[in-house]
């Protein structure tokens, strides 16, 4: 995968570029708007990250130009603003994603995977998804590890299911928040903790290999392995 | 709404103003009139008065020179009758019956000698003879039977006999009476086009004064780039609208100096932040299980308390100076409100709470979902941070008056007396607290932003109790209907 990352800041683009390059990205880095539409016209991107302010012009302004040159890449706009701008919505809406500063790692790079799936052809949607022993029904809204039937709330299943859907990634709270609850919060309690918490009771029981794994300051994940 | 609606032309400034205005004049034109309606009268009376003195005293010459035989009454008779003729503003159709003026000669004894005019001329010699008639000044006679006052000029003959001429003031009065209807009709149709003229200037101008109000009170709400119409013409409204955007402008211009200001503060802390927190993580995932991976967890913690108090600081700021950016959206609070207890009920009975929404079903209103999540949060963190166990938290949900009125009781402890004063403002927070005192202050910020309020308190039973309300929709045109209906257009 081809990656071309935008950011003026040399502090951020060094630690991205060597934390997208073990996440396994062939990464590209622009300082400036200008070296960015050159490299962009050359090479050819799977995806784009850019930083909404850059010296010589507006992150937006860029990728628009960009659309209008031909390039079609989906675009993840890192943002430093305040409000979220209208036109960064209006890009979100054109299949492009933001995320703001800063962020955690692990939510970029579940956004970058999101970005690219959604741009890939669409394979058959799968009906049933397997982690281990664990298995989930998507159409029955049923959950089995090692065939037993797990008793769990609505809510639970769909924290599950995103659980799995990212299965051997790190998922942090706000990642949970956005796509289980549909809302960008951070609260500053241990809502998620306590849900995961419960859920990690019903699916990791006595005697069982522990699934659902906290990693402290990132957030969690479900082990595939 | 309605009762602006219905509200009648007689309550606007307009009317007021011309009424008063209309006052004034009908006050000056009536003085006018009366005094002009006096003057003509009394040059009548004058000109009558002349009339009479002149006659009485060619009658009294005729009676004088006349021998006193058995012609004496004929003739002086004759006389006066023809003089009668002659009477100043005399209608012309009843001349046959001269009942306007009487000619009447006494004796020195005070008897009745000669009557010329109408009836006996008894009551009249008894009218005289009641009151004084000083001779060679026309004096007003009332007699009986006769409707209208007589002027009566009086004459004394060497003979020692009094002559008295009578004119009856009837023709004169009603010359004064035509006049003064005139007048009143001319004064009428004066005050009413007075009243119709500053009427029609009045609500001219201030319609433009309205219009400038509701484009202004359009501006308070939704956007800052629009203005306020303005005319040509170099009067007092004109200089208001232009004042009005001139001060817009400015609070404009103040308001973009904000955004500038806290999104490039926002800016210059989040990228370092982005790099620490990058740093950290890298670092992190190299230490993996070691010791030293908990210092750098409580540190990315930290950041990312940091980070929510950055973000609440500037929010709250921009707010108090009524400048955060709204992205509103159709909101149903209901299914809100269900969605957060859902992500915060386990939770809560994790800290022994419960948490039960009372609602009357869905309830759509026109805001920013994202500001209304996070202003929720808050309060439920707040709940979460400050209740003891066993505490009950019900929120109550219901449309008040085109309002949406959200509002949490608990049975805990409530606020401290000291800090219940001060609820909203920044780093307020109890003493056990161990939040940054944002909480509320952010709850605030947003209602207000959507044009609502908070108010929070402690209940009578004990616990606290925090209110939120939000407009259902933000109030474009408030009022411009009411004064469109008033005005007719």
């Amino acid at each position: 995968m081809r990656l071309l990352l935008v950011e003026d800041e040399i502090d951020i683009q060094k630690f991205l570029l060597s934390s997208l390059e073990e996440a396994g990205y062939q990464v590209e880095a622009a300082s400036d708007g200008k070296t960015a539409e050159r490299l962009a016209i050359d090479g050819q991107f799977d995806i784009l990250v850019v930083d909404l302010g850059l010296p010589d012009q507006d992150g937006i302004s860029l990728i628009l130009k960009l659309r209008q040159l031909g390039v079609r890449a989906p675009v993840l706009i890192l943002s430093a603003r305040r409000s979220v701008d209208d036109r960064v919505l209006g890009l979100e809406q054109g299949g492009d994603d933001y995320l703001t500063k800063p962020f955690a790692l692990a939510e970029l790079l579940a956004r970058l995977r999101n970005l690219l799936k959604r741009n890939s052809p669409p394979g058959a949607e799968a009906t049933r998804l397997r982690v281990l022993d664990l298995e989930l029904d998507l159409l029955r809204r049923e959950a089995t590890r090692s065939g037993q039937i797990l008793q769990l709330t609505p809510q639970e299943f769909v924290l599950l299911e995103y659980l799995c859907r990212n299965a051997g990634r790190v998922v942090t709270r706000s990642m949970i928040l956005d796509r289980v609850w549909g809302m960008r919060i951070q609260p500053d309690t241990n809502v998620v903790d306590v849900h995961i918490y419960r859920l990690r009771g019903k699916v990791d029981g006595k005697g069982q290999q522990p699934l659902i794994r906290t990693l402290r300051g990132v957030g969690y994940v479900l082990k595939d392995r | 709404m309605s009762s602006r609606i219905a509200k009648p032309v007689m309550h606007s400034a307009a009317w007021r103003i011309s009424l008063w205005a209309t006052l004034a004049f009908a006050c000056g034109t009536m003085l006018v009139f009366v005094f002009l309606h006096r003057f003509v009268a009394d040059d009548i009376q004058r000109r009558s008065d002349q009339w009479l003195s002149g006659e009485v005293e060619v009658l009294g010459d005729v009676a004088e020179r006349t021998p006193k035989d058995a012609l004496y009454g004929r003739v002086v008779g004759e006389v006066a009758e023809l003089a009668g003729k002659e009477v100043p503003n005399r209608r012309l159709s009843d001349s046959s019956s001269n009942d306007s003026v009487f000619f009447l000669q006494t004796g020195d004894d005070g008897a009745l000698k000669l009557w010329v005019g109408a009836g006996s001329g008894a009551p009249n010699l008894k009218a005289i003879r009641a009151s004084r008639i000083v001779q060679d000044q026309p004096t007003d006679l009332r007699v009986p039977g006769f409707p209208v006052p007589f002027r009566v000029a009086s004459m004394r003959i060497d003979d020692g006999s009094f002559i008295y001429l009578g004119l009856s003031e009837r023709d004169e009065l009603r010359v004064l009476r035509n006049l003064g209807l005139r007048f009143f009709f001319l004064w009428l149709l004066l005050v009413l086009l007075g009243f119709g003229i500053v009427f029609f200037t009045t609500r001219r101008m201030l319609s433009h004064v309205r219009q400038i109000t509701e484009a202004a009170s359009r501006i308070g709400h939704s956007d800052l780039h629009a203005r306020v119409p303005t005319n040509r013409r170099n009067d007092e409204v004109s200089h208001l609208a232009l004042t009005l955007n001139r001060m817009l402008d400015r609070i404009e211009s103040s308001i973009h100096q904000l955004h500038t200001i806290t999104d490039s503060l926002a800016h210059d802390l989040r990228s370092p932040l982005t790099a620490i927190r990058g740093k950290l993580e890298t670092s992190l995932s190299a230490a993996e299980h070691g010791e030293q991976a908990e210092p750098i967890v409580s540190a990315i913690e930290e950041l990312d308390r940091l980070t929510d108090f950055l973000n609440k600081s500037l929010d709250v700021a921009e707010a108090k100076a009524d400048a955060l950016r709204l992205n509103r959206v159709p909101v149903d609070l209901d299914e809100l409100l269900r969605v957060m207890i859902d992500l915060y009920e386990p939770s809560m009975s994790e800290g022994g709470l419960q948490i039960s929404l009372r609602s009357g079903g869905p309830l759509t209103i026109e805001a920013d979902e994202a500001l209304i999540h996070r202003m929720v949060a808050n309060l439920f963190d707040n709940e979460l941070k400050h209740l003891p166990a066993g505490c009950t938290v019900t929120i109550h949900l219901s449309n008040e008056d085109e309002a949406a009125s959200l509002i949490l009781e608990d049975d805990g402890p409530g606020f401290d007396a000291e800090v219940c004063p001060h609820l909203f403002e920044r780093r307020v927070k109890g003493k056990e607290s161990n939040g940054h005192g944002l909480g509320l202050a952010f709850v605030d910020a947003v209602a207000r932003a959507h044009g609502g309020g908070v108010t929070a308190g402690n209940r009578e039973e004990g616990g606290a109790r925090i209110a939120v309300t939000l407009p259902m929709a933000l109030r474009r045109n408030a009022g411009s209907p009411a004064t469109a209906a008033q005005i007719g257009r």
